[in-house]
Formats: structure tokens, C-alpha cells, sequence
């Protein structure tokens, strides 16, 4: 099982994950029209990317925008939730390890002690926005079963990574549930809402060049 | 002297003396009479609901609503229509005085006749007080080049014709043609023309000297003759006087002490939308209480003499 | 019965057929008909083909259902947090939803989508700087009306409106020779007070063209006359255009697109027939987004701008304040506590939020901030359309509660308004919930406030 998880299957994964996104990325930017969109991108390219970037960095900063001022609670467990799933798995010893031995690349690692404390705050993040999606109205109202599904994928992933880094007696379970899991997310992401690994940054720097080159943007810049 | 009189009305009951005004006068002067009638303040952005000024009620307008409201001012003033003057009967929609202005330019009256603002009809008009501020007749009188008649207590409107007229002074500029207005009148019907000014002590806080009211007087008087008296020329029906106090209780007693049958008055406040000018002028005052219709004049487009 | 008489998929194209929709009070026949109307299912489904391309796309599939855009939109709030109030759920079970079937959807499904996309939605666009990932759901329903607008399920007065844009190029029937007069009559009024006052009609290469909206033109000129005087006072070489001076686009809120690109080609037209250094819009919101944010996509100018600069009246008050053209008396200025109200269209939409600020550090000795301010400032309550839609008067008025508690909390009983449609929504919010609040246009405030310099006055 392990083999098979981590041998052609892993490499098919990443490149799904890879090749996919970065179609549904180019595929975005070419689909955009100025016409449609009614902003003039190409010929206020600077204003717009500026827009753009600033639209980025305010969004992925913990409390940058008014939006996650409003609800701090929910930036918390948002951040929290995000960061785990992004910086954990980029440089985790356990990943490095795999890295090393399968591309013969050194990658980075972080400190064991780190990688655990934000594994479970993602963790424990993701149930928190889990539980609010149960318990708000105005989020249960919006929640399909495939927003059931996603958390329900990562929280597998989450869950079992930090139980396998722990070398419970199950281990192998763990580690094959989390490798499975990790195989299903790389496989789906440009499929699912988890294309938003990419797509984020597209809607993030469209709207930003939407306010930076039609709406006000070159008189002021927006308070985000 | 006049060919064509504008009886603006609001429809209802308090217009009553006014359009008794306005009729007679058209049957005397053998004018012709429009009876016009502003049915609504356009609202709600750009919908096509007005707000029924007699009723306030909003009402959804289209052609029969207007028909209908013709109709009824035809109801209201049947009597009237019988008695053969050439009268027209119109209503428009929009801000009222807006409205009484363009009809009145429009048609080139030379006089607006009207009903004041405090016996209820300005109640009916709350809906469109409320975002503009000072009175529909404020502003008509302000803008209107034609004289604005306006007749406020029922009893101002039982008269038999002007016999005498007082003209308050106030040395404005709006003031001259006013009083070009009011020599014209007192020579046409051969009135007693009464000038009459009065020196305000009511809104100076300190003690007045009698040797400063006295220069006051000397001042008034000479004004008054180099500005209006000399004017009269062979006319010989004048009289002038200054009286001193409140300028709106003076003149309304000098009136009624020369049994005036109408009061000339410049309207020449500047400043309409403040809310605290509408009842602290005094012309508005005088409007109030004065037992006869009063003119306002503030332009002199409409008043050239004949 | 496919099409009505009045409610059809057809705009409207002649005096007769305007007449007609006029002449039926409160749309009753329209409304009835449209329960009758036919969905034309493939072309609404080739039209979302042709025009929905990876931004809404991306939109409507990426949205995490995160509920982050609820407490953004006032609607949600002031209804008692419905969660069927939540932006993001009214854009996915509509506009979602026909993407979803495919264009194949009912009757009563599209005048659902009506409802809710002129009752629930004013078009404000806060919910989008709320979004992470910056799904713009103001943007999105804009969309839906034009797809709703295209098979006829549109509010009566809007149809109306549209057609006036249509047939008058303006939202109210006043003709050229209409206008030109109520300008000559404004300036006759005002020459006592005002001599050598002008409104200068069709001046080439002037610095200034001066655009409104038709109402001023229509119902209270009085406001072109007040913009004329602060001009002729500012001492600016300024002219109106005899056709053209409409900015506003009624069509712009009935998502009847191809009015929309009749109207602003016409205020384009003006521009470049006269030819002046900057535009100068009136006070409203709507017309500035119509004319100088959206104007020139509608157009089809790739660059994005009309013909000529284009500044809101804001832009030019400010600026004429700071630079000294304009003085403000000391003596008159506003000592009662004072707010000034955000216009979503030209303030979230155009960037223009520091404009008002610049006004009140001049006009007011207590200015306060409505909270929120700014950008991020709450809709009137009327923007969109709603003000004038009859249908939706009672979800209109509820709408008006969001800005009335923002206006208690400031304590001023004073509003400047310097929007058409939120001085209309704070009008009626006054009249409906009577707090006890006036409420003005910057320009008759100005005209009181403003030192005359003294060959300006008229000689005694």
C-alpha cells in the first residue's frame, strides 16, 4: 500500500496537481476581457498590478483587511488553519526526507516541535471553521456536501499526519490514511474549491486591478 | 391692467378667499384667469409616484389622474366659471412654485394670485415643506416677475375695490418697484396711495435715545421724499407717513387705520431656505394679519408704468 | 400568451409604447403579463455562453461559502440577519442556479431572480471588499440583470426608465429646446442678485463642461442656477451642452446594456463636439459611475475613459477650496454637528472618499464620521434602483434603517447628501422614520457660505 502511494501514484499526483493548476491559472488570465470584465487591463497594466499586488498583500496578511478585522475569530482560526496546511507540509523533516531520498534534493526543514504545534493548530483551526459551519446560519445556509467533503479531507489529512508523526502503534495506518488523503487532494485540487491554491491569487489580483485601474484606484488607493 | 391673472391654488378650502380675489379681479380688469394647479411633488427618485399635495397621499400618476384633478378644480370653482370669465384650468406636476413659475412665464401673466401659507393649505403641502424648506409662496414671490397677490384671511377678501392703498417702504431696491407697482395702481383706479414706513426699534436691544430716533425720522423722511414722493409728479392723492416700532404691527395698524383695501410690499429676502426667515419676515407677518390682500412685488419686469 | 402587450422581451422603441407602459398604473398589466411570459431558455443560455467568461465563472464555482460577505451586506443586517439575505447566497440561487440548469429555468423562477436582484441587491458592492478571494457579488448581480433585462423580467419603472434613456436620451422627457430654455429662464431669475451671471450653452474649448442630471433640468433647475453662480464666483470658463448633459443612466440599474452605450455615446458626443479641458459632474452618484466608471466599457474605448477628464463635483469643490477659488466665509461656517454621507458609486467605486473630507474641513466646525466610513461606508438604503421601484417600497424602507442608526450615532442632526439618490433615500428616511434630520446638496450650502468677491455683487 505504501509503495503504491508513494511510488508512480505520488509522481502522477503532483504532476496532476501541478499541470492542472497551472492550466486553470492561464486559463483564467486568458479568459479574462476587458470588454466583459469592463476593466482596460492592458493599457493601465502598471496601475493595475500594483491594484493587484496590493489586493495580494493585504489579504494574506492576519488582520490586513477590514474584512478579517470584523471577524477576528475567524481570521484566527482561518490563518491558523491555512498556514499549517501551506507551510507543514513544504518543510516538514518527514517530507524533506522523502524529498531527499526520491528527487536527491536538500530540502529545508523545519524544527519537529514547530511543525507540530502549527499541524495542530491547523487542526484544530479547521474544526473551529467546521463547527462555525455547522453552527452560523448565515454559513449553514451556503454549506453543500462538497464543502462537508473538503473539510472532512483535510481535516483526514491533518489529523492523520500528526498521528503518524507520533509513531502511534497504528502508524501505518496513519501514514497510508495521510498519504492517501495527501494523493486525493493533489489529485482533485484543480478540479475542486482546492483550486483556490491558485485561483485565489487570480480573483485576489483581478479585483485588485479592478479597483486599481477603473475603480478609483488612480486617485486612491483602496483601503482594503 | 391686467390682461392675464395666474390663480395658483392648492384646491382646498383656504384657497377660497384667494380665488374669490382672483375672479373678481379677472371679471373687473376683463382678464384672462389660469386657475392652476401643481398635483404633486414628484417623488420617490425617478418612479412615477407624486405625493398628492391636497390629500399628501402618494398616488401613482397617469394621464386620468390628471384628468381627474382638472376635473375637480372645475367642481371646486363651478360657480364661479359660471359667472363668464375667460378661465383656464391646467394642472402640472412637479415642485409647486418650480411649477407656478414656469406657468406664469410661460403664459407672461402680469399677476400671481395666491393663498397664504398659514390657515392649513401649507399643511397639505408637508410632504414637500419637509425637503424644501420655506414656503411655496416665499419662493414664488422671490422669483416671480409678476406681482404676487396674496390673500390670506377670508376677510381680506371682502373688498370693493382698491380705494386705498398703502405701500410699505423699506428703501431696498425691491422696494422702488414695488412702489412703482403701487403708483401705477393708485393712479389707474384713482386710489389714495398711502406711503408708510416704519423705523424698527423692535429688534434693537438697547435703549433707543429719542435724539437717535429722531435722526432716524429726519433720515426717513428724506428718504422717502427723494425716493418716492418725488415720483408722484402731478399725481396728488398721496400721503406719507413714519411710524416707528415693529415694522409688521405698524404697518398692519396703519393700514387698518387708513382702511386700506391693499398693501404694496417689496419681498426682498435674499435668504429663502432658512427655515426661521419663513414666519420672521416681515412681509410674511404682514401677510398674516393684514385684513386686506397683499402685494408683493420684487422685480421690475412686469410693473413698467403704463 | 408568450409576450404582453407592455411586458416583453422587447425594449422599448417608440413614444406610443412608453405611453402605454405610462398609462398603466402601477404596472399592474405589466406585472400580470409577466406571470405569462415565456423563458426563452437558449438564448439565455447562448447569451451566458457568450458573456460569462473566467471571472464570473471563477466567481460563482471558486466561492467557498465562507459566509464572510453576510455582516457586509446591510440588507442581511437590517433583516434580521436572514440568512437568505447573505450575498453570497442570493447570487448562487439565482444567477448559480441558471448557470447551474443551464439556461433552462421557469417563469416563476425568473421573476424570483427579479426580486432579488432589484429587492435584495442595491449594487453597492461592499460584499466584494469583503470576500477573501474577491468575488464581487454587486458585479455579479449588475450581470443577472442584464440577463433578467434580456428576457423581459424587469421592474415596470425601469422598463420605463430605459426607454426614456432610449427615446430622450435622458431619464425624463425634456428636450433640447426644454433645456436650453430653463437655462436662459434660471439665469433671467437670478440676474438681480447675480449680474453678468451666464450659463454659457455649447462654448467651445471652455475649461469646464458642466453635466447633470435630468431631474435638476426637469423638476428643481434651481440647482443649475447654484452651480452657475459657484462657477461664476470661482471665476471658472465653464459651458453646458445643449444635448448631452444627461449623465444619468436609468438603464444602467435596468441592465438594459445597449441604452446604456446610446446614452453615454451621446454625453461622449457633447465632449468631444466642445471639446473643454475636464468635465465636471453634478452631484450624484450613479451618473458619475454611468458616465465617467462604466461609460467608457459600454462605449467600447479601450482605455477605459471618456473622451476628457472627468471629475465629480466633489473632485471640483475640493479642489476649488484648497486652491483659493472658492473662500469659505468664517462666519458661516456649519457649527451644528455635521455628516456627510458616502456615495457608494463614486466613493467605494471611484476612489473619491477624501473629496468630502477636504469640503468639511473648509464648510464645517464639526464634522462627523459615519461609522462605517468611506469605502467601506453602508448604501443609502436607495441605491440601484430601489428608490423608485413601486414593488419594492416596503423592502426599501426596511432598507433605510442601516443608514438611519449610522446617522443617530453621529449625534449631528445635519446630513450632506452630495448624491441624487442618497439625498432621495435620506429624504424618505426621514419621512418614514422621522429622527428629526435635515439634510442638503453641498451647492445650495455653498452658495450661502461662499465670500462674493465684490465686482461680483450687485451695485446698490
Amino acid at each position: 500500500m505504501y509503495e503504491i502511494l508513494t511510488g508512480p501514484l505520488l509522481w502522477i499526483a503532483f504532476a496532476v496537481f501541478f499541470v492542472g493548476l497551472t492550466a486553470r491559472v492561464v486559463l483564467y488570465f486568458k479568459g479574462l476581457d476587458w470588454r466583459l470584465d469592463r476593466v482596460a487591463y492592458k493599457p493601465h497594466m502598471a496601475a493595475g498590478l500594483k491594484g493587484g499586488v496590493r489586493s495580494v498583500y493585504r489579504w494574506i496578511l492576519p488582520f490586513g483587511t477590514h474584512s478579517w478585522r470584523a471577524k477576528p475569530i475567524f481570521t484566527i482560526m482561518f490563518f491558523a488553519f491555512h498556514v499549517g496546511l501551506v507551510i507543514v507540509p513544504l518543510f516538514l523533516e518527514g517530507h524533506a526526507v522523502m524529498i531527499k531520498s526520491g528527487l536527491g534534493i536538500d530540502w529545508p526543514s523545519m524544527p519537529q516541535i514547530l511543525a507540530d504545534v502549527l499541524a495542530i493548530a491547523a487542526f484544530l483551526g479547521g474544526v473551529g471553521i467546521a463547527i462555525r459551519r455547522i453552527v452560523l446560519p448565515e454559513v449553514r445556509i451556503l454549506t453543500d456536501f462538497k464543502d462537508v467533503m473538503l473539510l472532512v479531507l483535510t481535516l483526514t489529512l491533518l489529523f492523520s499526519g500528526i498521528m503518524a508523526s507520533y509513531h502511534t502503534a497504528n502508524y501505518s495506518f496513519w501514514i497510508n490514511l495521510h498519504i492517501l488523503c495527501g494523493v486525493i487532494v493533489l489529485l482533485t485540487a484543480p478540479f475542486t474549491k482546492l483550486a483556490h491554491i491558485a485561483l485565489f491569487f487570480c480573483t485576489r489580483i483581478q479585483l485588485g486591478m479592478d479597483f486599481g485601474i477603473k475603480r478609483g484606484g488612480m486617485k486612491t488607493n483602496f483601503d482594503w | 391692467m391686467f390682461t392675464k391673472i395666474l390663480f395658483a391654488t392648492s384646491g382646498s378650502p383656504c384657497c377660497d378667499a384667494a380665488a374669490r380675489v382672483a375672479f373678481d379681479l379677472a371679471a373687473r380688469y376683463n382678464a384672462k384667469l389660469f386657475v392652476f394647479h401643481v398635483l404633486g411633488t414628484p417623488s420617490r427618485g425617478f418612479s412615477q409616484v407624486v405625493v398628492d399635495l391636497r390629500t399628501g397621499e402618494k398616488v401613482e400618476l397617469d394621464g386620468d389622474y390628471i384628468l381627474w384633478v382638472k376635473d375637480e378644480l372645475k367642481g371646486t370653482y363651478d360657480r364661479q366659471l359660471k359667472s363668464g370669465v375667460d378661465c383656464e384650468i391646467d394642472a402640472a406636476v412637479g415642485v409647486p412654485h418650480r411649477e407656478v413659475l414656469r406657468k406664469a412665464r410661460q403664459e407672461d401673466v402680469d399677476l400671481i394670485v395666491m393663498g397664504a401659507s398659514t390657515t392649513g393649505c401649507e399643511s397639505d403641502a408637508q410632504e414637500y415643506e419637509r425637503h424644501f424648506a420655506g414656503s411655496t409662496l416665499q419662493r414664488v414671490a422671490k422669483a416671480s416677475k409678476a406681482p404676487v397677490l396674496v390673500v390670506n384671511r377670508p376677510v381680506a377678501s371682502f373688498w370693493g375695490g382698491f380705494t386705498n392703498i398703502v405701500f410699505g417702504a423699506d428703501f431696498s431696491k425691491g422696494s422702488e418697484h414695488a412702489f412703482k407697482f403701487a403708483l401705477r395702481t393708485a393712479k389707474e383706479l384713482d386710489a389714495n396711495l398711502h406711503l408708510f414706513h416704519a423705523i424698527d426699534i423692535g429688534s434693537s436691544h438697547g435703549f433707543i435715545s429719542q435724539k437717535e430716533l429722531d435722526d432716524r425720522m429726519i433720515e426717513a423722511r428724506d428718504r422717502m421724499r427723494r425716493k418716492y414722493l418725488i415720483q408722484t409728479g402731478d399725481f396728488k392723492k398721496v400721503t406719507a407717513d413714519i411710524w416707528e416700532g415693529i415694522p409688521y404691527i405698524e404697518i398692519v395698524k396703519y393700514a387698518r387705520e387708513k382702511q386700506a383695501d391693499l398693501i404694496i410690499m417689496a419681498h426682498h429676502s435674499k435668504d429663502v431656505s432658512d427655515e426661521s426667515a419663513v414666519f420672521g419676515h416681515t412681509l410674511e407677518q404682514v401677510l398674516l394679519r393684514a385684513t386686506c390682500p397683499v402685494a408683493s412685488v420684487n422685480r421690475p419686469d412686469k410693473i413698467q408704468l403704463a | 400568451m408568450p409576450e404582453g402587450k407592455l411586458c416583453n422581451k422587447k425594449p422599448v422603441s417608440t413614444r406610443e409604447e412608453l405611453d402605454a407602459l405610462l398609462g398603466d398604473s402601477n404596472g399592474r398589466q405589466y406585472y400580470a403579463e409577466m406571470e405569462n411570459l415565456d423563458v426563452d431558455a437558449e438564448k439565455l443560455w447562448a447569451t451566458i455562453q457568450k458573456t460569462m467568461k473566467s471571472r464570473t465563472k471563477t466567481w460563482l464555482e471558486i466561492c467557498a461559502h465562507c459566509g464572510l460577505c453576510a455582516d457586509s451586506c446591510f440588507l442581511y443586517s437590517v433583516n434580521g440577519r436572514d440568512p437568505k439575505q447573505v450575498p453570497s447566497y442570493k447570487i448562487q440561487s439565482t444567477l448559480g442556479e441558471i448557470v447551474k440548469q443551464k439556461g433552462k429555468v421557469s417563469n416563476e423562477f425568473m421573476r424570483m431572480c427579479m426580486d432579488t436582484a432589484w429587492s435584495k441587491c442595491t449594487c453597492c458592492n461592499r460584499c466584494g471588499s469583503f470576500c477573501p478571494y474577491g468575488i464581487d457579488m454587486g458585479v455579479m448581480f449588475s450581470y443577472l440583470r442584464g440577463l433578467l433585462h434580456s428576457q423581459g423580467f424587469v421592474p415596470w419603472e425601469l422598463k420605463i426608465g430605459s426607454g426614456m434613456h432610449r427615446l430622450f436620451r435622458a431619464q425624463m422627457d425634456v428636450t433640447v429646446e426644454e433645456f436650453v430654455d430653463t437655462c436662459e429662464w434660471m439665469v433671467d431669475e437670478a440676474l438681480e442678485e447675480w449680474p453678468c451671471l451666464e450659463i454659457p450653452i455649447d462654448k467651445e474649448d471652455a475649461d469646464i463642461v458642466y453635466m447633470i442630471n435630468a431631474r435638476e433640468a426637469k423638476h428643481y433647475p434651481e440647482d443649475i442656477v447654484e452651480a452657475a453662480i459657484l462657477f461664476h464666483i470661482a471665476g471658472e470658463n465653464w459651458t453646458m451642452p445643449s444635448s448631452g448633459w444627461e449623465m444619468t443612466s436609468l438603464s444602467m440599474f435596468a441592465g438594459d446594456w445597449e441604452a446604456c452605450k446610446m446614452q453615454v455615446e451621446t454625453v461622449y458626443e457633447a465632449m468631444e463636439r466642445l471639446r473643454p479641458k475636464r468635465m465636471v459632474a453634478t452631484e450624484c452618484g450613479h451618473a458619475y459611475r454611468a458616465t465617467v466608471i462604466e461609460g467608457p466599457y459600454w462605449a467600447g474605448r479601450p482605455d477605459g475613459k471618456p473622451p476628457v477628464e472627468c471629475i465629480h463635483y466633489v473632485e471640483w469643490v475640493a479642489e476649488a477650496l484648497e486652491t483659493g477659488k472658492l473662500k469659505i466665509d468664517p462666519a458661516k461656517r456649519i457649527k451644528e454637528p455635521v455628516t456627510v454621507q458616502d456615495s457608494c458609486n463614486y466613493v467605494r467605486n471611484a476612489g473619491l472618499r477624501e473629496c468630502t473630507r477636504i469640503i468639511m474641513k473648509h464648510m464645517a466646525e464639526d464634522f462627523r464620521e459615519m461609522a462605517p466610513n468611506k469605502e467601506h461606508n453602508y448604501c443609502c438604503g436607495g441605491g440601484g434602483g430601489f428608490n423608485g421601484i413601486g414593488r419594492y417600497r416596503k423592502q426599501r424602507n426596511d432598507a433605510l434603517k442601516m443608514k438611519r442608526e449610522q446617522i443617530l450615532a453621529t449625534g449631528a442632526k445635519f446630513v450632506i447628501a452630495p448624491c441624487h439618490n442618497c439625498w432621495d433615500a435620506i429624504r424618505d428616511l426621514e419621512e418614514e422614520y422621522e429622527i428629526g434630520i435635515r439634510w442638503s446638496f453641498l451647492k445650495p450650502l455653498l452658495v450661502k457660505m461662499v465670500e462674493v468677491p465684490e465686482h461680483l455683487l450687485p451695485k446698490e
